[in-house]
């Protein structure tokens, strides 16, 4: 009964996304990244450090009428990696998605080398590997420079 | 056919760098049997950064070598002034030459090239990142003094965080064997943490030192940069750093008999004019290698070393 008690129940959502798992204290966070603020017309539910099934701590969070993008799903793999990313269509899960960080990632970080030919005005993304994953630690293709993950932040 | 380009000396394997100093021998040896070997073929020299070595040993090896060259010698006679991009020259050279020398002041040019060349390109020198012919013909000056590249006892002196042969360099040295390594700088231009990095995944090691006094003894080489004005954001960085070094004949009077001093050259007060007469000077004897080496560079990426 104390169980039932204190359950949280929060309602199905027919269309959008559920990201499960989050790493706890994250979710705040993966909202600023996916631009949701309190002028997002639909429903957004939002829970913070909550038990899992396994009795650790995670975030959750269910937006309804949002479907991730393949960008949106790599930028949270850096910010949420582990997490569970379930696209809903007509109540049920169409797609899961786990979260894992990838050995390469292009576009959407720019090089911190201001004089990277990435950053010049030529017909190219810009392109990292990932060296190494914990720490997190990104190497541009291009000039060859190191960035940790304090400098990515910025540019989630 | 896939078209190698040459823009770190991570991608030339040891066998690759042995087999380049055997045709630059051979050619060191005999430059006339090579005369005519590239025949009807043309180079680009596109340099948007200046250069005195690089360039004129380049220019030298292709006619040298029976080809011919074109090119600029400056980014602000070619229409990157107006604001083209270094994309757009390449697209341009691979139909006007058979191959290519690239110098730049940005970092990456390498990667970007081999996006858009459809003609070996070789390096000229990238940013403060690498200049892989540099260390190759440096490497191929030590080869010709010790008959090897292993057991030696090398020291790296000067402006460690912006030269750009210095990456180059311990790229190389990290495929050989035995290698007891100083890097002597002052602290605020040590290498950057991206060389480290690739270091850490190669076998060689490396004591930080701050004044060559502490290892002049032990030297067989002891290669020495320039501290580069035109890389310091800070200008006055520079004005501070510029004269940490300065070698005297008096600094090497402990130093080991078979001592060789090297510099990639242009050189401003960090070997003293006094060391050109002393038998340890190689520094003009580098400069005359990069021809070999570069002749032997531009058949390998032409193709036409197979049967040398």
């Amino acid at each position: 009964m104390n169980n039932e008690k204190n359950k949280l129940i929060v309602t199905k959502i027919e269309d959008g996304t559920v990201i499960d798992r989050i790493p706890p204290g994250k979710a705040l966070r993966v909202l600023e990244v996916l631009g949701i603020d309190s002028n997002y017309p639909y429903t957004v539910a939002l829970a913070i450090r909550v038990r899992s099934k396994k009795r650790s701590l995670k975030d959750v969070v269910k937006i309804k009428g949002k479907i991730l993008s393949e960008k949106e799903v790599q930028k949270m793999s850096f910010i949420a990696p582990g997490a569970c990313v379930n696209i809903i269509k007509n109540f049920e899960v169409e797609e899961k998605i786990k979260l894992e960080i990838p050995n390469h990632v292009e576009e959407f970080i720019d090089c911190l080398n201001p004089n990277c030919v990435s950053n010049a005005n030529e017909p190219i993304d810009s392109s990292f590997d990932i060296v190494s994953k914990d720490p997190l630690i990104l190497q541009c293709i291009y000039c060859d420079r190191i960035m940790e993950e304090k400098y990515l932040s910025g540019q989630l | 056919m896939k078209i190698e380009h040459l823009f770190s000396v991570r991608e030339m394997s040891k066998k690759d760098i042995f087999n380049t100093f055997s045709l630059a021998s051979k050619i060191e040896q005999n430059p006339e049997k090579y005369s005519n070997s590239c025949k009807n073929k043309i180079l680009a020299a596109l340099f948007f950064e200046s250069s005195t070595r690089t360039r004129l040993s380049f220019e030298s090896a292709m006619l040298r070598l029976g080809g011919q060259i074109l090119g600029f010698t400056s980014a602000k006679v070619s229409s990157a002034a107006k604001g083209e991009s270094i994309t757009d020259t390449i697209r341009m050279t691979n139909h006007y030459a058979h191959i290519a020398v690239i110098r730049h002041f940005m970092e990456g040019v390498g990667e970007l090239a081999k996006e858009f060349a459809t003609i070996p390109m070789i390096s000229g020198g990238t940013g403060t990142q690498e200049h892989p012919t540099q260390a190759l013909l440096d490497l191929y000056t030590i080869h010709k003094e010790f008959e090897d590249i292993e057991d030696l006892n090398i020291g790296i002196m000067g402006d460690l965080l912006y030269g750009r042969t210095i990456p180059s360099l311990l790229f190389a040295l990290s495929k050989f064997e035995n290698i007891k390594l100083h890097l002597i700088s002052p602290p605020a231009l040590r290498i950057r943490d991206n060389v480290d990095f690739r270091l850490k995944e190669t076998n060689l090691n490396y004591s930080v030192v701050d004044n060559m006094k502490e290892v002049i003894d032990e030297l067989d080489v002891l290669y020495v940069t320039r501290i580069q004005k035109e890389r310091f954001p800070d200008p006055t960085d520079y004005e501070r750093l510029k004269d940490v070094y300065n070698i005297k004949s008096s600094d090497i009077e402990n130093a080991k008999d078979n001592l060789i001093i090297m510099h990639p050259l242009p050189r401003i007060t960090e070997i003293s004019y006094e060391i050109d007469a002393l038998k340890q000077a190689r520094y003009f004897d580098q400069a005359k290698n990069g021809v070999w080496v570069r002749m032997a560079l531009i058949l390998k990426f032409l193709g036409l070393d197979i049967n040398e």
